[in-house]
């Protein structure tokens, strides 16, 4: 990951988010590569439970700073499960769950509540709030860290630059084509900066060729901003296309794990 | 932790103004010169009287429940499932009579059918007091009260029939004709929501006091509120009233443990704003001309006679004259008691429609219990509470009242509140939280405003209920403070039936108007999920 490649998209990041800039948003920032061998995410024993059902059955993840992750298998297999625990909406029943080295989670018990550490995600759902208009959308993280209007009309502006949604601020996500609302979710969570980008089947409702269109969009972006990306996803293609390591689930269990080379041969000996 | 001490604070408070009045009566009922004692109790299993009240409310409750069930359901189907014409002005009509104060249908039918009223000048002597005979009995109470409670099965098998995904019927219509489907797949799927419905007509009539006080039927909440304000005998007016508590509560545990699951929460099936409907044919308009007159009988000919009654310029100027300020006083009350009621409804419903704390059950069983009370439990309960020297400030001022409103009426705006949230997808929140607003910011900024429909709804049926209300505002309103159905129901004793009339008229404009407007602004369809 390390690789000479992000330097000059690295150097665009720091013009792009003046990182030196008085008032910028305090949360987790983008580091150089070559230091990014951290543990992003550390999944350590983890087990959950929805009543007497095992969802997840003693995991142990880590998902290393600045990688590609991509969660795949087949529904119920407790794959988002591991976006909510990770995100801090629900609570592992044993186990630990830290983020960039602090605990953040642990047994029934959450540490660090999800508005405070400082991650993005994409639902698969979207989660675009109807009675906002884009930027409204966009702006309500920055606006509940208290952010001086014109940096977040500045933040707002380039970010929808970026993911080639200049120009619909005002639009309502009703008024939007799925591919735009798309982008406009991916927007809301990358305005914050976050280190860690949790996305949860977000192309899943999409033709075929738009999300083919969108998982080299989604790559370009993290390519160029270097965040940490867990992508969840029932759809092998996508995970390959987007992953750089991919982990295989089945029945609350990790089954396989290995780098999307390695996975692709694992699928083509197991099918 | 914001969350759960805010929501454990709005519980306390609920607690407090609901359940510690009822507790605070009971145990008052115990104690004799500062003795535990049961002798306000002896009488209940001893006493003849009470076992004739107890015969009486069981065969009015039970008459109102099996008549309101029986034409309510059909009529539900009818409105919502069925091409017949006007569907939507028959649904509005018919739920007018909800609206409004109960008794006030009994008043309009005593014009209609009394010694001196409307048919009197027509038929004769004889026909009236037939008429007079029949209004004045169990079944002219059950007659007022079927058309004041008919609205609540209909109601509710047009929202239950919503959430039946239209692909189950359709899956029946392959093989066999709606007549089959409806009573095969339709009713059965319904059947939660119609024994529901039978529940709450039940314990409604079980617990209505104007109308059987009106009509002179001797029930269990016509003896406590006589036995608390004519002779002022707190103890054997809590012991009329425990009955009433009983009962009630042994219907809401069968309700917990039999319907509650399937019935907490409604949800319109995906495609159901394209509901099937049913093509009438050759029987549309005979049964058009059926509800037409369903219409006529039980909501248009009650109002007309208090038009006709009433009319004339000089009686609604003798009206706003004599009860001006009780109208204004009850649309103030009605708004405040609204907006509290919303507020704790809101919050109530967030609280059980996301299980934010353990005992969201308990919650849930006590709005509803404090719902399904009589009015006049919770009246003589706030008095037992709130009379003394120390707390003047409430039971001497309108604060009573509102404190009345909150404990009877949260149930509904809660169950609004957990139905609205429940179109809203968790995921709307939680968006909101990973991109760091805390709670209160999320409550305001989001779940607010995709809420405001039910919102809105729940603050005007908060205002209705709020307005509308009889038993614990005729119990506990201090003087020179009384509301509107109170200042009619002591005018009742003496004043003229033109003064009556139109006094009924203003209140029926004052409950109508709100629940007009937003009818026509928000309209009665469900919103989409979102």
């Amino acid at each position: 990951m390390a690789d000479g490649r992000h330097h000059a998209d690295k150097e665009n990041l720091r013009h792009l988010y003046r990182l030196t800039a008085p008032g910028h948003v305090k949360t987790q920032r983008y580091k150089p590569y070559d230091e990014l061998q951290m543990k992003m995410v550390n999944m350590d024993s983890v087990v959950k439970l929805y009543n007497t059902t095992r969802v997840l059955d003693n995991i142990h993840l880590v998902v290393n700073e600045g990688e590609r992750l991509a969660v795949l298998g087949p529904s119920g297999c407790g794959k988002t499960t591991i976006l909510r625990l990770i995100a801090g909406f629900i609570a592992p029943d044993s186990g630990i769950i830290s983020i960039a080295g602090e605990p953040v989670s642990e047994n029934g018990r959450i540490i660090k509540p999800p508005e405070t550490r400082g991650l993005g995600m994409v639902f698969q759902n979207l989660a675009l709030w109807p009675h906002l208009s884009v930027r409204g959308n966009i702006e309500f993280g920055l606006k509940a860290r208290h952010q001086p209007k014109d940096e977040r009309r500045r933040r707002t502006r380039e970010i929808l630059e970026l993911v080639g949604m200049a120009g619909f601020e005002a639009r309502k996500p009703a008024e939007l084509s799925g591919g735009q609302q798309q982008r406009v979710a991916l927007a809301r969570a990358l305005v914050l900066e976050p280190g860690l980008l949790l996305m949860d089947e977000p192309l899943s409702s999409l033709d075929l060729e738009l999300n083919i269109r969108l998982r080299k969009e989604i790559l370009d972006l993290q390519k160029k901003l270097g965040f940490t990306l867990v992508y969840v996803t029932h759809d092998r293609n996508e995970a390959f296309d987007i992953a750089s390591r991919i982990v295989c689930m089945r029945k609350g269990r990790v089954e396989y794990e290995g780098t999307a080379e390695e996975a692709e041969k694992y699928f083509e000996m197991t099918t | 932790m914001t969350r759960r001490v805010f929501l454990s604070s709005i519980v306390l408070l609920l607690v407090g103004i609901g359940l510690l009045p009822v507790l605070s009566m009971l145990i008052r009922s115990m104690i004799v010169d500062g003795r535990f004692s049961l002798a306000a109790y002896q009488g209940l299993l001893t006493s003849r009287h009470q076992w004739i009240l107890m015969e009486h409310s069981m065969s009015l409750s039970s008459l109102v429940t099996g008549l309101t069930v029986l034409i309510g359901v059909p009529l539900g189907i009818l409105l919502v499932k069925t091409d017949v014409p006007f569907r939507r002005f028959f649904t509005a009509l018919f739920v007018i009579p909800l609206l409004i104060p109960s008794y006030i249908l009994a008043v309009s039918w005593f014009d209609l059918l009394g010694n001196d009223g409307l048919l009197s000048h027509l038929l004769g002597a004889a026909a009236t007091r037939a008429t007079t005979d029949f209004l004045f009995s169990l079944s002219g109470c059950a007659a007022v009260l079927f058309s004041v409670f008919l609205p609540i099965p209909m109601l509710l098998t047009i929202i239950f029939l919503r959430t039946i995904n239209p692909v189950l019927e359709e899956a029946g219509r392959l093989v066999t004709g709606w007549s089959r489907i409806m009573l095969g797949i339709s009713i059965p799927l319904i059947l939660p929501g119609i024994l529901l419905s039978a529940m709450l007509v039940f314990l409604l009539s079980f617990g209505e006091f104007s109308v059987p006080g009106f009509l002179r039927y001797d029930v269990f909440p016509v003896e406590s509120f006589t036995q608390f304000s004519a002779f002022y005998n707190f103890k054997a007016a809590t012991a009329a009233a425990v009955p009433l508590a009983a009962v009630t509560l042994i219907l809401l545990v069968a309700e917990a443990g039999f319907l509650r699951e399937k019935t907490c929460q409604i949800r319109s099936a995906p495609g159901s704003e394209a509901l099937t409907l049913i093509e009438l044919g050759r029987y549309r308009t005979p049964l058009f001309v059926l509800v037409a007159t369903m219409g006529w009988i039980i909501v248009i000919v009650p109002i007309l006679s208090l038009v006709i009654q009433s009319s004339g310029i000089e009686a609604y100027a003798d009206a706003m004259d004599r009860a001006g300020d009780s109208l204004l006083r009850s649309i103030l009350y009605a708004a405040i008691g609204a907006t509290l009621l919303t507020f704790f409804g809101f919050f109530t419903g967030y609280l059980i429609q996301t299980k934010a704390v353990k005992f969201w059950r308990v919650i849930d069983s006590l709005t509803v219990f404090l719902f399904a009370l009589p009015g006049t439990v919770i009246g003589i309960g706030l008095i037992s509470l709130w009379n003394t020297k120390w707390t003047n400030f409430v039971y001497a001022t309108p604060l009573i009242i509102i404190l009345g409103y909150i404990a009877r009426y949260t149930a509904l705006t809660s169950r609004i509140t957990v139905t609205q949230l429940g179109r809203i997808s968790p995921s709307m929140e939680e968006a909101a939280q990973v991109a760091g607003a805390g709670w209160f910011r999320r409550i305001a900024c989001i779940t607010v405003p995709l809420a405001r429909r039910g919102l809105l709804a729940a603050w005007t049926v908060g205002y209705i209920f709020s307005l509308r209300d009889t038993g614990i505002t005729m119990l506990v309103y201090p003087a020179g403070h009384e509301t509107l159905p109170v200042r009619i129901f002591t005018l009742m004793a003496n004043g003229s039936p033109q003064l009556i009339a139109a006094l009924c008229m203003i209140m029926i404009m004052a409950a109508l108007l709100p629940a007009g407007m937003v009818w026509l602004t928000a309209g009665i369809m469900p919103t989409r999920k979102i």
